[in-house]
């Protein structure tokens, strides 16, 4: 399996400080790798990197052995899409409209529409279980369903590769696995996910390969089995626990330890 | 077909791949197709703009042809083709000919700066105005006028007043067009010291000056020329290709940095372009028409209420800007209220009245 | 995470600290005020500005000395009134970039004065203050009116209805002046801004405005704390948003109408005070208050002071001064924004 994208060497971060030193990393094509890490590791800034969002402050990636910031942003744009934290849905957009922003990289200064983005915009629709709803704002819709539209959007950008930032923040816990179902599949169909999850569970459960990442390294990668250890947990998140099989699919759930109630840290 | 009727917000569709989806809500938009060419329109947004170019070519019509001196609308036709008698040709030639010319290029211009700037600052306040441009060129104006009477034209004044005004506020940022909360602070700074230069020297001058000078800092369309037509135009046409170049990814730009980078609109190129744009496109319609308020503020504001669009609504921007400004013009001419004042004057209120009722409006839907 | 230090929130502020600067405060204050009595276009030495007070001064000297009393006051109260209605409207709106005109007020008392001076023909500085103000607060409130509703608590359309009252008032104004050379004739004097030549009458016919807003203003001071944490966590936090805005807007409105009427509009004091406030006492509006009440004076006076003596023997209106010293200040301040937006 070649890497479809891979991180060589990057620095990343604004100023003295790196939040990311040297990092290398390979993401190969069909994976379903997911980063996970303490808060302020560097794995958004990683992801927005690869997304060619941020600029590294030394080192490069390579989309299929090219690097991102030599080609043309809207070149990268087809084969790659990232749907950051926080977008900003502008007033009165419809849900249909906001999907069909994610066609941006296809069109031309004249060429604005093609039968193409018909298609790949209704197949968004119809993924996200969102057909329904395509005439809604996008403003009325409850948390679940916006977080949907905006993955619409991403769909619709039909590109081989996905980045995903925190998609499920916020979301209850029926809509966060209806979403990571929703990318299973579309891994299963030969979509190549990269996604920041914060549940530890979640991303054993749904990644391919786990990449833990830890003030600004990567510690940890590879079969979800091997990264997530009683060790690991202790050493990278200062949580101590147990790390036991999930009675379903069987990758390692986290089950933190108690703690003395009357002796906080 | 199993669900047609979007079900309400709150019950979750949890359709997912594999399930029979519901057929869409017939809902793509309609598209414009000229051989290469493939653009989607908006269907309300194109009934508003004939509706606007109705409104325009009424308006000036009526610019033409109503006073002493109009030209009667039949008679319209042969005096452009030159068989006029000279009173008609020299009205339609050297008085309300370039005059309406200059009030639809100006109009125009002002209200396509304002909707790219207000679309990149994603403020309903930005605005060339708001960054000390037309405080600028009054300053300048005012200072030619005291400083230099006679020596240096008050036009010229407050074109040097204007891009002063630029270079202090892109020299201030320290980063120059590439920041525009950065922009609006230190247009604000700059536009309150030179407004208070246009008071101080409104105040210690003469009066008959004093009141010249007040005036022309409202922006004015009296006694223009072709040249002035000519200037303004050829600014417009030289940068409607940039316009059009930019219209996609500022739209995009609206998601925030981070997506419209990721669609390879490249948010911070695309945002000095657009501040760029607008700050030529104000400078333009100062110099030929000195600082005309509030255009560039209320057409996009009325443009999108009106179009229901999100997005910059470019086109429909710079047709109520257009039409605003022939408008109030055409009661500066015909009206006696208008009578020898600015046509800045009557841009503020009627822009502002506009606005304010499409406030009201919203605000009596809001209730209900 | 990376972004700790942002510049808005400077030094931790102990009680300690507080009381220092608030007596800091205090002391530029009184020489402020000390130097407004004492500058003039013939300066006045001290040890005889301190005779004028004990009683044994000259006569002549003591009419040019307290000649500057109501000029003085009125410097206090106008810098005041200004600097709270600022710090009012920008943490209510949560823009750092609001001023007390922001609801339309300054357009709202040059309307009326316009419209008194060409219906009664010129009065007198006194005379437009009675026209000033209800001009101003009732563009204050129409603008209010207009954007306030909507229950979203939406800031925007607060400010979008403010700059319309604003352009179709000034519209007006302009429209009048420049038809009526009487009126332009009084109007160009009054929209510079200055303190000079008005008498105690000006200040005390503002007086009862300027206090209530205050007392308001110091009212809701804890609520602003409340609610800069956003709608929904002040909310959260039992605060009563819709009085603390409310209340504070007219608190804002009240006194920016008051030093509107008595000293014309001067620019700035109102949009720069509550950032030296913030820079040096800290994001605490309970603390925020009183010290602009300190810094506002002593700025307007400062300027006054300036104005008075760079060009004698004439004098430069107070309100040229404070966007010459103000906008220079806020373009360095430029400088300085984090590279974010």
């Amino acid at each position: 399996m070649s890497p479809v994208l891979s991180a060589e060497d990057l620095t990343l971060g604004y100023g003295a400080e790196p939040v990311v030193r040297d990092l290398c990393l390979e993401v190969g094509d069909g994976d379903f790798t997911v980063i996970v890490g303490p808060n302020g590791c560097g794995k958004s800034t990683l992801l927005k990197a690869l997304g060619r969002v941020n600029k590294p402050m030394s080192g490069r990636v390579l989309l299929r052995g090219r690097d991102v910031r030599g080609q043309r942003a809207k070149a990268v744009a087809r084969q790659l899409a990232l749907l950051p934290q926080s977008p900003v849905a502008p007033e009165g957009i419809t849900v249909r409209a906001l999907a069909a922003r994610g066609r941006f990289p296809h069109h031309t200064l004249v060429r604005q529409w093609s039968p193409q983005d018909e298609t790949a915009i209704r197949s968004a629709l119809e993924l996200t279980g969102l057909a329904g709803l395509a005439d809604t704002q996008v403003g009325s819709l409850s948390g679940g369903q916006r977080q949907r539209a905006w993955v619409a959007m991403v769909l619709a950008q039909d590109t081989g590769i996905l980045l995903l930032d925190e998609p499920t923040t916020y979301l209850d816990i029926a809509h966060q696995y209806d979403l990571l179902e929703l990318f299973a599949d579309l891994h299963r169909q030969g979509r190549t996910v990269v996604a920041v999850l914060h549940d530890l569970a979640q991303a054993a459960r749904f990644a391919t390969r786990l990449v833990l990442m830890d003030r600004g390294r990567v510690v940890a990668d590879g079969p979800p089995e091997q990264v997530v250890t009683a060790r690991m947990v202790e050493e990278v998140f200062g949580l101590a626990c147990d790390v036991v099989p999930d009675p379903r699919t069987r990758t390692p759930l986290v089950i933190p330890h108690e703690r003395a109630p009357s002796r906080p840290r | 077909m199993t669900r047609t009727t979007p079900s309400s917000p709150k019950a979750a569709p949890r359709t997912r791949a594999g399930e029979p989806p519901g057929r869409a809500a017939a809902s793509s938009p309609p598209v414009l197709r000229l051989g290469p060419v493939a653009l989607p329109v908006h269907p309300r947004s194109l009934l508003w703009a004939a509706v606007l170019l109705l409104f325009l070519a009424a308006a000036a019509a009526a610019t033409l042809s109503t006073g002493d001196l109009g030209v009667p609308l039949t008679r319209l036709p042969a005096v452009v083709a030159g068989a006029g008698e000279a009173t008609e040709t020299f009205v339609l030639e050297r008085l309300r000919g370039p005059r309406l010319t200059v009030a639809v290029g100006t109009g125009a211009a002002l209200g396509l700066a304002g909707a790219l700037f207000q679309s990149v600052t994603r403020n309903p306040l930005g605005s060339p105005d708001v960054i000390g441009l037309g405080a600028g060129a009054g300053a300048g104006a005012a200072f030619a006028a005291l400083v230099l009477p006679g020596v240096v034209p008050v036009p010229l004044g407050a074109l040097a007043g204007a891009a002063l005004a630029m270079v202090v506020v892109a020299t201030a940022t320290g980063t120059g067009l590439r920041h525009p909360g950065r922009l609006i602070v230190a247009g604000i700074g700059v536009a309150a010291m030179a407004q208070a230069f246009t008071h101080f020297v409104v105040s210690v001058m003469a009066r008959d000056q004093a009141s010249i000078l007040s005036a022309y800092v409202n922006g004015s369309l009296g006694a223009r020329s072709w040249e002035h037509a000519l200037t303004i135009w050829a600014v417009l046409i030289l940068v409607l290709p940039l316009v059009a170049a930019l219209a996609g990814p500022v739209t995009v730009n609206e998601m925030g940095d981070e997506l419209a980078d990721a669609l390879g609109a490249r948010a911070a190129p695309t945002r000095t372009a657009a501040v760029a744009v607008s700050v030529v496109l104000s400078a333009a319609a100062v110099s030929v028409a000195g600082p005309i308020a509030f255009v560039s503020l209320t057409a996009p504001q009325i443009a999108r209420r009106l179009s229901t669009a999100p997005g910059p609504n470019l086109a429909l921007s710079a047709l109520v800007g257009a039409l605003l400004l022939v408008a109030a013009d055409l009661v500066v001419q015909q009206s006696p209220v208008g009578d020898g004042l600015p046509v800045g004057i009557f841009t503020m209120a009627f822009g502002g009245v506009y606005l304010g009722y499409l406030l009201v409006r919203e605000w009596r839907r809001g209730v209900l | 995470m990376v972004r700790v230090k942002t510049q808005t929130e400077p030094h931790r502020t102990g009680p300690a600290r507080a009381v220092l600067v608030l007596g800091a405060g205090a002391a530029a204050l009184a020489g402020a005020v000390l130097l407004s009595l004492v500058m003039g276009s013939r300066p006045t030495p001290l040890p005889e500005v301190w005779a004028v007070f004990t009683g044994g001064a000259d006569p002549f000297v003591a009419t040019v000395v307290e000649s500057r009393y109501p000029r003085t006051l009125l410097g206090v109260v106008a810098g005041a009134a200004l600097a709270l209605a600022g710090t009012l409207m920008q943490g209510i709106t949560r823009n750092p970039l609001a001023d007390p005109g922001l609801l339309g007020v300054n357009a709202g008392a040059a309307a009326a004065v316009v419209t008194a001076t060409a219906l009664f023909g010129s009065t007198s500085v006194a005379g437009t203050v009675w026209w000033a103000m209800p001009g101003a607060l009732a563009a204050g409130l129409a603008a209010y009116t207009v954007g306030s509703r909507g229950g979203d608590g939406g800031m925007v359309r607060l400010v979008l209805a403010g700059a319309v009252v604003s352009a179709v008032l000034t519209a007006y104004v302009q429209a009048v002046a420049l038809s009526l050379p009487e009126t332009f004739e009084s109007y160009r004097y009054w929209v510079v801004g200055s303190l000079g030549g008005r008498g105690y009458d000006v200040v005390w016919s503002v007086l009862p405005v300027i206090g209530v807003g205050t007392a308001l203003a110091l009212l809701v001071c804890g609520g602003l704390n409340a609610l800069a944490l956003g709608e929904e966590a002040a909310i959260a936090t039992g605060a009563n948003t819709l009085w603390t805005r409310s209340a504070g807007l007219i608190a804002g409105t009240m006194l920016a109408a008051g030093a509107t009427a008595a000293a014309g509009p001067i620019a700035f004091v109102g949009l720069a005070v509550p950032h030296v406030v913030r820079a040096l006492i800290g994001v605490d509006f309970r603390l925020q208050v009183p010290f602009a009440l300190l810094v506002g004076p002593t700025l307007l006076l400062a300027a006054d002071v300036v104005g008075r003596t760079i060009v004698r023997p004439t004098e430069l209106m107070v309100g040229v001064v404070t966007a010459f010293v103000g906008a220079p200040v806020l373009l360095y301040a430029v400088r300085r924004m984090r590279s974010t937006s």
